[in-house]
């Protein structure tokens, strides 16, 4: 949903970044699978190990698609920057901090089955 | 642990909403950003450089305010040397204000002779790069800029001086007339004097004048010179030695010789 009201914001920037649509999909494809893979296997360790790797390949993606997180794009002879570091560096945090909660995830139902586990 | 996972969880998705929407918003805005251009005037400092004024209307219509907005304008030189350089800064621009700045920028003509005294001659186009940058929302800095070129006038363009003429006035003395003329083409007045003085074989200052020089821009501009001298002291073969002093820049001395 928040992909299709944003994807109306950008259309028109779009036309000038050909790379950006297939970027953005590619993004969200790849993301909703993980998504999609960790309900899946709801109930064992790998819903939360999906989880892991759902925020990695977040943090991942911006660092290489942004570069040096400064989008340069050139229209009718006019060079137009656009720096977004405080933007990586505010969504690689958001990254970590959702990498942290799966962890946390994957620790709390490793010690829950641990309680469950008769000795 | 349940909860404090949850409450992560919340936290986590509703900043990573806030920050997609805010961004893809703010970088949205920038179609909602208008410039008006109006009418650049040309005129002349105190300390006799061209002040360029350019009025410029921002409009912001966007959704954020916009931080920091900056008109830089450089022009450079045939072998990339800056020429002239003017930068404008508005500090901020309110969500739905219009602003009007003058963007002003100096030309000292003399520095500008300092690289190529040909500019003073000939007609040509000059690099300029011409650079904006603002904050999207005091958060994004964006900067557009380009290369363009704008024409520059000769002020002294096809510069001639004509053939001396001599006219005897009476037994001792002689006049001496030389014609001069060039087309004004840069887009200010030029008014100052003009100073001839004759010298002969013997290194003998024989004569001398000067005449106030007013032309108009883009206009013809023609006058004598006319220099009164002691007849015995003009000998066959000797020189002209000619300044310009132009409230802009001074040209000279030129040594036309003669004979």
């Amino acid at each position: 949903m928040v992909y299709y009201v944003c994807w109306l914001f950008l259309a028109p920037i779009a036309s000038m970044i050909p790379a950006l649509q297939q970027s953005i999909q590619t993004f969200v494809v790849v993301y909703i699978t993980l998504i999609i893979v960790g309900e899946l296997s709801a109930g064992t360790v790998y819903q939360h190990f999906f989880g892991v790797a759902n925020s990695l390949f977040v943090v991942a993606y911006l660092i290489f698609s942004l570069n040096s997180a400064t989008v340069s794009m050139t229209y009718q002879g006019v060079v137009l920057m656009v720096d977004l570091r405080l933007f990586l560096v505010i969504a690689m945090l958001l990254g970590l901090l959702g990498l942290g909660k799966s962890m946390l995830q994957a620790i709390n139902f490793a010690s829950k089955k641990a309680e469950q586990t008769p000795i | 642990m349940d909860i404090p996972i949850k409450m992560i969880d919340i936290v986590t998705i509703i900043s990573w909403i806030f920050l997609i929407i805010f961004s893809v918003s703010a970088v949205y805005s920038i179609k909602d950003l208008t410039f008006n251009f109006g009418v650049s005037q040309l005129g002349t400092t105190s300390d006799g450089k061209i002040l360029f004024s350019l009025p410029i209307e921002i409009a912001n219509k966007g959704y954020y305010n916009v931080g920091l907005f900056n008109v830089t304008t450089i022009v450079l030189a045939e072998n990339s040397s800056v020429i002239a350089e003017g930068s404008t800064l508005i500090p901020t621009i309110g969500k739905g204000e219009t602003v009007t700045v003058l963007h002003n920028m100096t030309f000292d003509v003399a520095h500008l002779l300092q690289f190529n005294q040909s500019y003073l001659f000939n007609d040509t186009q000059l690099n300029t790069v011409e650079s904006v940058s603002m904050r999207l929302g005091g958060f994004i800095p964006v900067q557009a800029s380009g290369n363009f070129s704008i024409p520059w006038g000769a002020p002294l363009y096809n510069f001639k001086l004509g053939e001396p003429q001599y006219t005897v006035l009476n037994f001792t003395h002689m006049q001496v007339t030389v014609p001069m003329s060039f087309d004004n083409h840069a887009t200010v007045d030029i008014t100052g004097e003009a100073q001839i003085r004759m010298y002969n074989s013997t290194n003998e200052l024989v004569g001398f004048d000067r005449i106030d020089i007013e032309a108009l821009q883009h206009s013809h501009y023609g006058g004598n010179l006319r220099l009164y001298a002691v007849t015995s002291s003009v000998t066959q073969t000797g020189w002209f030695e000619l300044r310009l002093q132009i409230g802009l820049f001074n040209y000279g001395p030129v040594v036309i010789p003669y004979g």
